[in-house]
């Protein structure tokens, strides 16, 4: 086993995969030897891969595609990676109960934002993890489809998803779109109500993907299919419902204990095995064609002006359309 | 006069960096309250340069200002990227610290400030890398110490006698003093002494 390999990851329930496998000893079982890094935000896994700090990430396909551009920072060549997960983020307002009735009570959702958005003394603040994120492009859709106006009706801020919490708590902010756990933390926490899930938004949409830097995968021509492999192992212990305990357990560790100290119970809720819960993640990493997978990512952020029409050669060269 | 604002939460680093380039007559330094908003401060201070510990949760804000629609800030601001100085960059990146430009046009002179911020950061890792270990050491020898303890209680013998027992044990075994140690106190404790 002579390949090392440092995949860099946020504090969020869907990097399960590769927390398993590390735990499980699943990448030894296919010969390589990988080091999950937990990095604290989404810049920090961008510029790991810019600047040599880390061989690959666990990450949405927006950010890879705007760091493989040079759009913050050097350009790498990224290609799209393994999929591990669908759906599972949540868009949650401010309130408890009572806000959380009159939201449902109003068949009007346009109408429903601006009472909530009434009873703070701002214009509403929500929080998405990065700019270059699915969960921008997410709550841009949201936002549209209630007819509510993102750049003059909100104001939009960023911080990483783990830091959600406190400042939702602290009156930082109103609101957010955030991976798995947090939205579903906020609302057993009494600080956020939810919304809408990501998968009422684009059904089935891509959220996570392992990509490992093109440079490293030459340097180490034979990993690639054993990380994919054990990462694949992982993924279908995630999704099985006899793991449920185990993989909630895992998450919830503490960093020292090669958990991600996520917070248990709104773990439970969001594993693909969760009885009850309406936006659970899903773990799949069955390839699909570029264009089902990232077409809709690519359309937005075109509509965004972070990409061009027509594309860059380099998007296709590198296999994202 | 350049205007450097230094965003870092470890007081004492930023503190040590400050004194460093302040030395220099043409930088104005301005150091950044703790818990307060690196945007905020980007907005009110308007620096030419911003040096940030990577691990600043609101360093991803800064990232996102050139191209947030909303933002409040007319500056863009972008990561400094020396496209001939690869290696500055991956230096600054492994001692955990990056430089943002706030200007449209890149700000000259940003090296030398880098490579001091480089130079402290790595400082201040391995003072923090020595502190850790020798907490390590001490933690260790306390463990070791109860052990002993719990052991000559057991099997009223003295302390030299305790000690070549554990090293015996890891010798025999193939493993470190503590390890047995920490087996030994975990097995042990709160059995009954004979």
């Amino acid at each position: 086993m002579s390949t090392s390999c440092r995949i860099g990851l946020l504090q969020l329930a869907d990097s399960a995969p590769v927390i398993v496998a590390h735990a499980l000893n699943l990448f030894s079982k296919y010969g390589v030897a990988v080091e999950p890094v937990i990095v604290p935000s989404w810049a920090n896994i961008a510029d790991g891969l810019v600047w040599n700090g880390l061989d690959g990430a666990i990450m949405f396909a927006p950010l890879a595609i705007m760091t493989a551009l040079g759009q913050r920072g050097r350009a790498i060549a990224l290609r799209p990676g393994l999929p591990l997960s669908r759906e599972g983020n949540k868009i949650v307002l401010r309130g408890q109960h009572t806000e959380q009735e009159q939201w449902h009570s109003e068949c009007d959702k346009h109408r429903a934002f601006q009472h909530w958005a009434a009873t703070l003394d701002r214009k509403p603040r929500l929080a998405v993890v990065h700019l270059y994120s699915t969960h921008y492009l997410i709550l841009t859709r949201f936002l549209k489809s209630i007819s509510i106006c993102r750049d003059t009706e909100t104001e939009i801020v960023i911080m990483p998803p783990a830091n959600m919490i406190e400042a939702l708590a602290a009156g930082e902010i109103d609101g957010f779109c955030a991976g798995p756990p947090w939205g579903a933390d906020a609302a057993l926490k009494h600080l956020a109500f939810p919304v809408a899930g990501s998968a009422s938004i684009v059904s089935g949409h891509l959220e996570k993907m392992l990509i490992l830097k093109e440079t490293w995968k030459a340097e180490n021509p034979d990993a690639t299919h054993r990380i994919y492999n054990a990462v694949c192992d992982a993924a279908k212990i995630c999704t099985a419902p006899e793991q449920t305990a185990y993989v909630t357990d895992l998450l919830s560790a503490p960093l020292t204990a090669y958990g991600l100290g996520l917070p248990a119970e709104a773990v439970a809720t969001v594993m693909p095995a969760a009885p009850t819960a309406p936006d659970t993640m899903i773990f799949d990493t069955a390839p699909r064609s570029a264009d089902s997978s990232f077409g809709w990512m690519i359309q937005d952020m075109q509509t965004e002006g972070w990409l061009t029409r027509p594309l860059p050669d380099a998007l296709s060269n590198l296999g994202w359309v | 006069m350049m205007k450097v604002l230094l965003a870092d939460e470890n007081s004492h680093r930023a503190g040590a960096l400050a004194r460093l380039l302040e030395a220099d007559n043409s930088l104005d330094v301005i150091l950044l309250n703790p818990h307060a908003s690196l945007i905020d401060a980007v907005r009110c201070h308007a620096p030419d340069i911003v040096l940030v510990d990577i691990s600043r949760a609101d360093r991803d804000a800064l990232d996102s200002v050139r191209a947030l629609a909303a933002s409040p800030l007319e500056r863009p601001v972008a990561l400094f990227v020396d496209e001939d100085d690869e290696s500055l960059m991956e230096d600054a990146f492994a001692a955990g610290v990056c430089s943002y430009n706030v200007l449209d046009t890149p700000v000259k002179n940003v090296k030398p400030l880098l490579r001091s911020a480089i130079a402290l950061y790595h400082r201040f890792k391995k003072t923090n890398a020595e502190l850790l270990a020798a907490k390590k050491t001490l933690s260790e020898r306390e463990t070791i110490d109860r052990a002993k303890l719990l052991f000559m209680k057991h099997e009223r013998c003295k302390e030299e006698e305790a000690y070549r027992w554990f090293r015996k044990q890891a010798m025999q075994h193939s493993r470190k003093i503590i390890d047995i140690a920490s087996e030994y106190l975990s097995n042990n404790a709160g059995k009954p002494v004979e």
